[in-house]
């Protein structure tokens, strides 16, 4: 059995992990609050910009449209863009996206097409350096937290687009978590190029059935319109990313908090009735001691 | 009541005005555009300027923008801007500090917007 010194010290450290992971827990939860509110602010530009792009797409003629739209014609190279935390410490939050990402290389792999990532984030670019790292085409970091930049995202989007341009893959595909709320985040693939048409909203109006004026000519509006939605989706994923991030830090920190209670409940259980047994020890020595006399 | 259209102006950072309104007027790329009830669909490129909301025939409430798309339907206008001000509750030298540490661009149209005041 350890001793009480070595008992004492297992409690004091746990302790102190405790004061950690609480501490962690409420940063999270302060910060969760103003990411939760940026996302879900976020989320009506980014639907309604999904829609008008969904719609347009639905309509337009794949023969003239431009490429980023309907795409162009190919399906040979998929650019996978994962988004992941720069931190750890948040649970399953960075393992699922890593999880998700290796699950869909494979697949595409399996289907004969040519692979290539693009990781936002540090955790899920380092996990999966080693199996598929010569399939980085870039990588960034320290676009997520509480101050996540439209520029930023306007960046992502720029480098997707000039690849896109320059031919190097046909497909894009976004993963990331998405915020659902506090305590669940849902893993979320969002196809970028070609735009999604989105057919669940075709149904439920007129809108889809419609046809637009457009103001400049079509073709010159999409061109300014396109690059714009890259960007808005890239930013709303990154806005509920670092939502998601937070929420999934505070959980794990709060289970490890009350982990940690429990551990010390029970360390200092055994503290005790060690401390009992050597007083019982000794009690018994003394005893025995005087009746020899 | 005069009829109305429903104007949404959405920035990436939250919804800046939700309401049902007579008339709107927008910055077009090819000119200034105005869109009443029942309007023909149409999706126009919005260039910065202001947009303006009219009630009984007056200007009621106006809005800077830097540039956006504006999706109008009979019923609604969907104004879709990555930036906009509410110029009825800004104030220039509100702003003014705010151009000190804005970069370039947004310096820019943190200007044009107090221009406009």
């Amino acid at each position: 059995m350890a001793s009480l010194k070595d008992l004492k010290t297992r409690i004091n450290s746990v302790k102190s992990t405790q004061k950690i992971t609480a501490a962690m827990k409420m940063v999270a939860a302060a910060k969760l609050r103003r990411a939760q509110d940026a996302a879900e602010s976020g989320r009506p530009y980014s639907t309604r910009m999904r829609q008008v792009i969904g719609n347009l797409a639905s309509k337009a003629d794949a023969a003239s449209a431009p490429q980023l739209l309907v795409g162009n014609g190919k399906d040979k190279t998929h650019l996978l863009v994962v988004m992941s935390a720069d931190r750890g410490l948040c649970g399953g939050f960075n393992g699922t996206v890593t999880r998700q990402t290796r699950a869909e290389v494979t697949r595409l792999r399996a289907e004969n097409k040519n692979v290539k990532l693009l990781m936002v984030g540090r955790k899920s670019a380092d996990a999966l350096r080693r199996e598929f790292g010569d399939l980085y085409i870039d990588r960034y970091e320290g676009l997520q937290g509480t101050s996540v930049n439209y520029s930023d995202a306007a960046k992502i989007a720029d480098a997707i687009r000039t690849g896109f341009e320059a031919g190097e893959f046909d497909v894009c595909t976004l993963i990331f978590n998405k915020f659902k709320n506090a305590i669940t985040q849902e893993i979320t693939l969002t196809q970028l190029i070609p735009a999604e048409v989105d057919n669940s909203e075709a149904g439920d109006g007129d809108a889809a059935a419609v046809s637009y004026e457009y103001e400049p000519e079509e073709d010159e509006l999409l061109a300014s319109l396109l690059p714009r939605n890259l960007s808005t989706q890239i930013y709303g994923a990154l806005l509920e990313s670092s939502a998601a991030e937070l929420a999934a830090r505070m959980t794990a920190m709060d289970n490890a908090t009350r982990n940690a209670g429990e551990l010390i409940d029970r360390l200092t259980l055994v503290y005790n009735r060690t401390r009992q047994a050597n007083i019982t020890s000794e009690l018994i020595e003394i005893i025995s001691g005087a009746e020899a006399i | 009541m005069a009829e109305t259209t429903q104007l949404e102006l959405v920035t990436p950072a939250r919804i800046m005005a939700q309401q049902a309104v007579e008339m709107v007027v927008a910055p077009g790329v090819e000119g200034l555009f105005g869109v009443l009830p029942r309007h023909a669909p149409l999706l126009a490129d919005l260039t910065r300027g202001v947009v303006e909301l009219h009630q009984n025939g007056k200007v009621t409430d106006r809005y800077m923008i830097d540039g956006g798309l504006a999706d109008v339907s009979g019923e609604s206008v969907t104004i879709l801007a990555e930036r906009a001000i509410h110029l009825g509750s800004a104030d220039a030298a509100q702003l003014k500090t705010k151009v000190a540490d804005a970069s370039d661009e947004e310096a820019d149209f943190l200007n044009a917007a107090i221009a406009a005041l």
